[in-house]
């Protein structure tokens, strides 16, 4: 259950305050998928991070499960967002310097899972995206495709209730963009946690449960 | 391995050069603090064990002034003590063949002798199997009435050639005397290689020394009874003449070790921080390089500590690494130290033959603690930075950008603050030390706050100007402006690493110069003539009376400063005293830091002058007293002055007093004044001469005893100006990586250019514009913080390290070499990717990062 009621978030720009989000509502159910489109600089990232708790909102209420995660400081934001949610990039934002399963492995390891129980999760998980057989592959060694799988991955060995993906196919061919969102919403449904996905494509958009559009600040249906 | 410590050490092994370069500047930093332990404790070693050779078993000591004591002491307090052993010793040094020993002068027939005569009487034979004589009754025999009767180690008489019952010249002051081998010493007790022992008798006689003893030990059987007749003793003794611990000479003597072990340890603990500006320099550009990592971790939910951690455990094991590097690099360079410093400790203080290397236990946990430490402040900063590494992943490059440079506004408010602590922290305290350090590095790191601030404000503005003259220049400006996340810490690293090398270089460079001034007035004499010998303040070393006449009657000699160096006792510790005799010209070789006229006026009349060292030390000031031990006991002096001196920690006082007080009228050295037009290189053959067949003499021209001294220090500092260059090459290193990192962000931009007609000669051009545009706001930031970080260390740091006032010198030539260096090091940076940008296709694709 993820909820978010008159959120508003404001930047500076040149001794001006613009304001990115205005007094934004989102209701998002349990196990739910949600697409939201916009134009480049509507402030889709920007709501993300609020959601994941990388930024706090000028005013407004963000509830995940319950949890006001406005209202928490910035260590137990920290460690909610390591707990309970999981983030697919459109840069794939993996570490260079280590292999694929190390990769998939550190959410694990920085929620206290270590050892043989750790690496069995993550060769597990790598498993299910069908990179079984490149544990120990070099991350720039892949394709984008592999990549952002490795990604997915990662998002989601630790079970989180909140998968947040930021335009998670922007970077891949046509192709590859349908078997990856496929892919993903494949295996956030199987685990019965809430999706919430930024997408320019909305043919991919037509995946999730519900499609909403980002303008002036607020999120409207898209018609 | 955990993941993140995997990821951390492959990073800094896919950047090898970087870390060895860390590595090596911390390591040198350490290699020299160890290297300086393991000179000086080995050498302090070895002169405990040579005490412990000739007074092993002595519990207490009695001991006088530079005249020694009268023997009839002896005599009395024998037959006055029964319980009491009591062993008379004359000691001194001489010198045979060109090396220093250690004459001891023994009386086989007193009732106890801790220095076992080799093989003399019963006793001896007992103890030493390997008896030195092959018949110990006829061997006393010739010990008691064969002059030049001595005893040399084994060891020491093989290499120094001398066959048993062999005859040959050892020198006291410069004066020949007729010596035989009558007995080598196999035993091989360590402590003993330097000692060459006599006849008590002897010794008094070669040492100058005749009716008189250097000490008289003691050994106090324990027990209550024996320490109150030891009490009973010390309130019997004459004035002038002490009761001591026996541990209290050693003690004394490394004490007056200081002044030359400290000016070592200083140069090292420079090493030092200069190595904490190289491990600055690493860790942060190891930070830089992995922005992007840290940021992803911080989304995946790693706690701003967890990141912190993982930078700190980065420099903790660079620390470790480079300090057990350091340490084992230490040891061998203290091994070829040892040979320096004992020279030295021979030429000044006192005889030592170091035969086993000694790295004390809590010196080589010092390094290591030294090493860790410097790696965890230096990368204290790094890490709070990466700590705070905005984790906005999906956000655009421009967003990020927009928050650097309101971050790098609020760095320049930042900056003002650290400066402004900085000089509240040295306004506050006024003796620390560490103050001053922290002072010092605040002051470093304002600078790397107002860099970032700088080269984006610089490169705007310039960027304006340029406008219509040429749009490539202000293109090139405005992307090093819009790229502030990634030039800022570059730049501010650099400027860091340019602060705190025109700090070091103009330090050192003004204490040069102060030296050599100083040198140049405090040595006005035209030539300095001294009993040759070991040990600078040793009573033996005396000019002959008739050997001063006899120089003094040269023609062409118009004046002297006469002189004589002991060591006298006070109630804080010896004292190096000099007493002189000024000639007119001597006067103004004393440069006293206040009160000129009245403190002579009051010199003449008995009061004392005090080497600033020692002052700020004891903390005297004009018109305090000072109480020393004379021959009739303590007695108080009046403080006149204080004077400079770079080379010891001296008392001067007028000769007159002085022998009047110490009943001592000896000459140690005099320094010449010749008259005007006589070269001195002419008259040195004739001061020869008026000294031969008397005594053998040390004579230097002013300009050879200078330049000694200045090579001295050169050599002494030479360590730190590599340091200085090895930082600056950190900084570069670090620097070629982040412009890549940038110039591989910009290779579209520079695409774009390229497809419009800029060829790749071109865009090289550009490229190198650019770095040297931040090589030199690097220097810009790093000009006044620099010039104040050496204004710190020439005025507060060696103030409070040392007692010393050195007079700042800056010269252009200092800037020019910190230009070149912020110049070089940029351009270097900008190199790679300039050749890589020339050589890229033109439609590179274009992916962040
Ligand atoms: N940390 C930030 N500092 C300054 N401006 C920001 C920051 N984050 C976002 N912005 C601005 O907010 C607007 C929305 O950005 P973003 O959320 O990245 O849009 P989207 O993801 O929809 O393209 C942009 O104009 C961006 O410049
Ligand atoms: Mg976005």
């Amino acid at each position: 259950m993820l909820a978010l009621s008159g959120v508003s978030r404001s930047f500076r720009e040149g001794g001006r305050a613009h304001r990115v989000l205005d007094g934004l509502d989102l209701a998002v159910a349990t196990a739910e998928a949600v697409a939201i489109t916009g134009r480049s600089g509507s402030g889709k990232s920007t709501l993300l991070n609020l959601l994941s708790g990388i930024e706090r909102p000028d005013s407004g209420r963000i509830e995940l499960d319950g949890r006001d995660i406005g209202a928490l400081g910035e260590p137990a934001r920290t460690q909610f967002r390591r707990a309970h949610v999981g983030f697919v990039y459109q840069f794939f934002n993996l570490v260079p310097t280590l292999d694929v399963e190390e990769n998939v492995r550190l959410p694990l390891e920085l929620n206290g899972v270590r050892g043989a129980e750790a690496r069995r999760r993550s060769a597990a998980m790598l498993q299910r995206v069908g990179l079984g057989d490149r544990l120990g592959s070099a991350v720039d060694a892949l394709s984008g495709g592999e990549q952002q799988r490795v990604a997915i991955a990662r998002a989601l060995v630790h079970e989180p209730s909140f998968v947040l993906a930021d335009e998670p196919t922007g970077n891949l061919d046509e192709a590859t963009a349908t078997e990856t969102i496929a892919l993903l919403s494949t295996l956030v449904r199987s685990r019965g946690a809430t999706l919430v996905m930024v997408t320019h494509d909305l043919a991919l958009a037509a995946t999730a449960d519900r499609i909403l559009e980002l303008r002036d600040g607020r999120l409207r249906p898209r018609s | 391995m955990s993941t993140l410590s995997a990821a951390s050490a492959r990073h800094l092994l896919r950047h090898p050069a970087q870390l060895v370069l860390a590595l090596v500047g911390l390591a040198l930093g350490v290699a020299t603090i160890t290297a300086v332990d393991v000179a000086t404790a080995s050498a302090s070693r070895a002169f405990e064990l040579s005490v412990a050779a000739v007074s092993g078993p002595a519990t207490h000591e009695i001991a006088g002034g530079p005249q020694g004591i009268d023997e009839r002491l002896y005599a009395r307090l024998v037959a006055a003590y029964p319980s009491l052993e009591l062993a008379p010793v004359v000691e001194g040094y001489v010198t045979v063949r060109d090396e220093a020993l250690q004459l001891v002068g023994l009386d086989p027939l007193a009732e106890a002798n801790f220095l076992e005569p080799p093989s003399m009487g019963e006793r001896a034979t007992a103890a030493a199997p390997g008896s030195a004589l092959a018949d110990p009754a006829v061997g006393l025999a010739r010990w008691l009435t064969e002059p030049g009767a001595v005893v040399l180690t084994e060891s020491t008489a093989d290499r120094l050639a001398l066959p048993l019952n062999g005859r040959f010249v050892l020198q006291i002051d410069g004066r020949p005397h007729e010596a035989v081998l009558i007995g080598r010493d196999s035993g091989s007790e360590a402590g003993r290689e330097t000692l060459l022992a006599t006849d008590i008798a002897q010794a008094q006689e070669w040492l100058g020394l005749v009716g008189r003893l250097s000490r008289i030990e003691i050994r106090a059987p324990p027990g209550a009874a024996a320490e109150g007749e030891i009490a009973r003793l010390a309130a019997q003794l004459p004035p002038g003449v002490e009761l001591e611990p026996a541990q209290q000479r050693s003690q004394t003597s490394l004490e007056m070790t200081r002044a030359f072990t400290t000016d070592l340890k200083a140069m090292s603990l420079l090493a030092l921080l200069v190595g904490l500006f190289l491990i600055y320099g690493a860790v942060s550009f190891a930070v830089l390089q992995r922005r992007k990592t840290f940021a992803v971790l911080r989304a995946l939910g790693a706690t701003r500590l967890d990141v912190l951690r993982i930078v700190l455990a980065e420099a903790a094991a660079l620390g470790v690494v480079g300090a057990l590097l350091g340490l084992a690099a230490g040891v061998g360079v203290g091994r070829g130290l040892i040979a320096l410093v004992s020279r030295t400790l021979n030429d000044l203080y006192f005889v030592v033959a170091v035969s086993t290397v000694t790295l004390p236990k809590s010196a080589a946990l010092e390094a290591v603690g030294a090493g860790l430490l410097t790696a965890l402040v230096g990368a204290l900063l790094p890490a709070w930075e990466a700590s705070h590494v905005a984790p906005q992943l999906g956000l655009k490059r421009s967003a990020l950008e927009a928050r650097a440079v309101r971050l790098s506004r609020s760095l320049l408010i930042g900056s003002v603050a650290l400066a402004i602590a900085a000089g509240a922290i040295v306004a506050a305290s006024s003796r620390s030390l560490l103050a001053a350090f922290a002072a010092l590095f605040l002051l470093l790191l304002s600078v790397a706050a107002c860099t970032p601030g700088l080269l984006a404000g610089s490169a705007r503005l310039l960027a304006r100007s340029l406008h219509r003259a040429s749009p490539l220049g202000r293109i090139a400006l405005g992307s090093v402006a819009a790229s502030l996340s990634r030039t800022g810490v570059a730049v501010a690293a650099l400027a860091l690493a340019v602060a705190a090398m025109i700090g070091v270089s103009v330090m050192v460079e003004s204490f040069r110069e102060s030296l050599d001034d100083w040198l140049g007035r405090t040595m006005s004499a035209d030539l300095y003539v001294s009993a040759p010998g070991p040990g600078f303040d040793r009573p033996e070393r005396r000019l002959d009376p008739r050997v001063v006449a006899a120089l003094l009657a040269v023609r062409g000699v118009a004046s002297a400063n006469a002189g004589r160096a002991v060591t006298v006792s006070s109630p804080r510790g010896p004292v190096s005293l000099d007493a002189v005799t000024l000639a007119p010209r001597g006067y103004d070789a004393v440069q006293l830091t206040e009160r000129e006229a009245q403190a002579w006026a009051a010199f003449e009349r008995g009061a004392v002058l005090v080497a600033e060292p020692l002052a700020w030390r004891w903390r005297l000031h004009p018109g305090d007293r000072l109480t020393l031990v004379t021959a009739s006991g303590p007695r108080s002096f009046e403080v006149a002055g204080i004077y400079r001196d770079y080379g010891g920690d001296g008392v001067l006082i007028d000769r007159g007093v002085y022998r009047r007080s110490w009943g001592d009228d000896a000459v140690s050295s005099l320094g010449l004044y010749l008259d005007p037009g006589v070269a001195s290189g002419k008259i040195i053959p004739a001061l020869y001469a008026a000294a031969a067949g008397r005594q053998a003499l040390l004579i230097g021209s002013n300009a050879g005893v200078r330049a000694l001294s200045m090579s001295i220090f050169d050599r002494t500092f030479a360590i730190t100006r590599v340091l200085d260059w090895l930082a600056a090459g950190v900084a570069a290193i670090g620097l070629v990586g982040s412009l890549l990192a940038w110039q591989l962000e910009r290779s579209r931009e520079l695409g774009i250019l390229r497809s419009l007609g800029l060829t790749p000669r071109g865009a090289a051009v550009l490229i190198e514009a650019q770095t040297a545009f931040m090589g030199l706001v690097a220097l810009v930031a790093a000009l006044p913080a620099g010039l104040a970080a050496a204004k710190l260390l020439v005025t507060v740091v060696n103030r409070r390290a040392f007692g010393w006032q050195i007079d700042f010198h800056l010269h252009g030539m200092q800037l020019v070499d910190a230009l070149r260096l912020a110049l070089l090091a940029a351009l270097l940076a900008g190199l790679y990717p300039a050749w890589r940008t020339g050589r890229a296709p033109i439609a590179a694709d274009i992916r962040e990062e």
